[in-house]
């Protein structure tokens, strides 16, 4: 007896939820828990089957060899593994959110009231920063008071905007899939936090072991994603990268994660020019260009396409080190202008003609910049650089540098007799 | 050979392990004397043993008796118990399982979270009600605080006597037979 229960209690269970209840989504929950829309769905298969599948069949469902080839053949790859695409062809396609677990199920009813709170804290939020600026500033205690008071209720109000939304599971996918929006603020914040997880560490670690931050600028706390391409080449941070690769203008790939836009100055520092008559080092600047706009969603930089009118100042000049010199550092920084305000062109790009006597120092000092983010990639002396020193006409093409031989000291008996 | 304890032999009944055949987990100390007396010969490094060709690659120094790096006595340990075949596998999640499993995790952490709070609220309520009524009967006694001032000299609290409440532990519910009638002091002989 107890065993016919047991076995028929699911049907039991889905005609009774089929009975009573006669929402669309509920009927789809149920043929999950039981067999009765196998034949249906297996009639619909076959339908599109017979009529359409062989000959335009979904790149996310094909399994058979002989299609695939067909679809690649005609330049569509099938999407994901053959194993999964088998899977996915006979499953009832429910969406995530429907898929009938009842602790899930639970759970998400627990996280959509939660986020239905955050939401109405986020609206009386809002609410209160309308009144508060609404408020004369004499009422308010004066406008220090009232502009923290407001910059502390902004905050708090972010904050809400980002908790409201960090516990949907869609949202996780999304991003973890890479097509999240930037232009919300709880994908801006997963990106951040993921970034510095490990990018950002990655990133202050070469740029402080290999000198770049007390070199050329004092100091530098990243807070943008900066990616470096050459051609098509994502270059790892510190990479040694080929003269011939390097003669072409990078394109940068700059990620905010802040919501406003920005205007930034790139420039392009190496520090380890080789002074003969010093004996030591200089600096020269191989690219600057200034008001340069970024934001969360426009992040691609090329620097070949900056206009020449309003943005760049000093061109590309590709990098080389000298035969004998040891390897260069080209360090690239992004400095944020000061309250995003743009400088005047003309008048940075008369000042700045000389690529050799102008310090990122003094250009931080003059035009009131802070560095938000920064790369790095070194060059060396290979085979392809002379051909670049020829076509940029670099003066001492043909000169090797060496190490100065010292002299060894003379010879000085060891046990004289002054010693005995 | 020692019997299995019954947690393994559930578990070798749940991974079809059949228990004639799979030595019983030697005990941790036995494991540790083995790698340490032999390592050549231990269970860790016995592949090295098997896979002895004619023409050894074995360097001289792990040849030699007794010598060789041993590495850490630790990891030899975790290795072991990691890899041996009584250890469950790792939990594996499909995608869509993985967030649903996600989901539900999160969805009982803020529960939980919900739940922290509203006990200090709740906390925080009582102590605030006491404080008020502290205060009311400092100010509005009438007898100038002499009464809230005589409650709250506190020598002797908890050091001569101990309140009657705390002589058994606290519950958060009284117990279900409320007073047990038949107890009797057990006499003394």
């Amino acid at each position: 007896m107890a065993h016919c229960e047991r076995a028929s209690k699911p049907l039991l269970q889905c005609l009774q939820r089929t009975c009573t209840k006669g929402l669309p989504s509920l009927q789809v929950q149920s043929a999950r828990t039981f067999q009765t829309t196998a034949l249906a769905r297996e009639e619909a298969q076959t339908e599109a089957k017979t009529q359409s599948f062989y000959k335009s069949p979904d790149p996310s469902l094909v399994s058979s060899p002989r299609l695939e080839r067909r679809m690649l053949r005609q330049g569509i790859s099938p999407i994901g593994s053959r194993r999964r695409r088998a899977a996915l062809q006979d499953s009832a396609n429910i969406p995530f959110e429907q898929l009938p677990y009842q602790c899930f199920q639970e759970a998400r009813k627990v996280l959509l009231g939660d986020r239905e709170e955050k939401l109405k804290q986020i609206s009386t939020m809002s609410e209160k920063i309308s009144r508060l600026e609404a408020v004369p500033t004499e009422e308010a205690g004066g406008e220090q008071a009232k502009k923290s008071k407001l910059r502390a209720m902004e905050l708090h109000l972010d904050h809400l905007k980002i908790l409201a939304d960090s516990n949907d599971p869609l949202v996780k996918k999304k991003f973890e899939d890479g097509q999240g929006d930037m232009s919300k603020p709880i994908y801006r914040f997963l990106a951040d936090r993921k970034w510095r997880e490990y990018r950002r560490k990655i990133l202050v670690q070469r740029i402080t072991q290999m000198n770049v931050v007390p070199d050329v600028l004092p100091h530098c706390e990243p807070v943008v994603d900066t990616k470096l391409y050459f051609g098509r080449n994502a270059i790892q941070l510190g990479e040694f990268v080929n003269a011939s690769a390097s003669a072409m203008v990078p394109k940068l790939d700059i990620q905010l994660f802040d919501r406003d836009e920005k205007l930034v100055t790139i420039a392009v520092v190496d520090p380890d020019v080789p002074n003969v008559e010093k004996d030591g080092f200089d600096y020269k600047m191989h690219y600057l260009a200034v008001n340069v706009p970024i934001s969360a969603t426009s992040t691609k930089v090329d620097l070949s396409k900056l206009s020449t009118e309003s943005q760049e100042i000093l061109p590309w000049l590709p990098p080389v080190a000298q035969k004998g010199s040891p390897y260069h550092r080209l360090s690239l920084f992004i400095l944020e202008q000061k309250d995003s305000k743009p400088l005047d062109f003309a008048a940075v790009k008369a000042k700045e003609t000389d690529r050799d006597n102008t310090l990122l120092r003094t250009l931080q000092a003059r035009y009131h910049l802070k560095p938000i983010g920064a790369h790095l990639f070194r060059t060396k002396w290979d085979e392809t650089t002379e051909e670049v020193m020829r076509q940029i006409g670099f003066p001492e093409a043909d000169m090797e540098l060496r190490r100065k031989r010292v002299e060894p000291l003379p010879y000085k008996r060891r046990n004289p007799s002054t010693f005995r | 050979m020692r019997p299995l304890s019954p947690v393994l032999a559930s578990l070798a009944n749940v991974f079809r392990i059949p228990i004639s055949q799979t030595p019983a987990r030697p005990m941790i100390n036995r494991i540790c004397n083995e790698t340490v007396k032999s390592p050549t010969t231990g269970p860790v490094t016995s592949a090295i043993q098997q896979s002895a060709r004619p023409f050894s690659t074995t360097n001289a120094l792990l040849k030699r008796k007794g010598g060789g790096p041993r590495g850490d006595r630790r990891i030899t340990l975790i290795r072991y118990f990691l890899w041996h075949p009584l250890t469950p596998r790792p939990l594996r999640f499909s995608r869509t399982r993985y967030l649903r499993h996600w989901t539900i995790h999160r969805a009982w952490q803020l529960y939980q979270a919900q739940q922290r709070r509203e006990q200090q609220l709740e906390l925080q309520r009582q102590w605030q009600s006491m404080q008020s009524a502290c205060e009311e009967l400092r100010t509005g006694a009438g007898d100038g605080g002499k009464l809230f001032r005589k409650s709250m000299i506190k020598t002797g609290v908890f050091r001569d006597l101990v309140p009657i409440e705390y002589g058994r532990l606290q519950t958060e519910s009284p117990a279900k037979e409320g007073w047990n009638h038949e107890w009797k002091r057990p006499e003394k002989r």
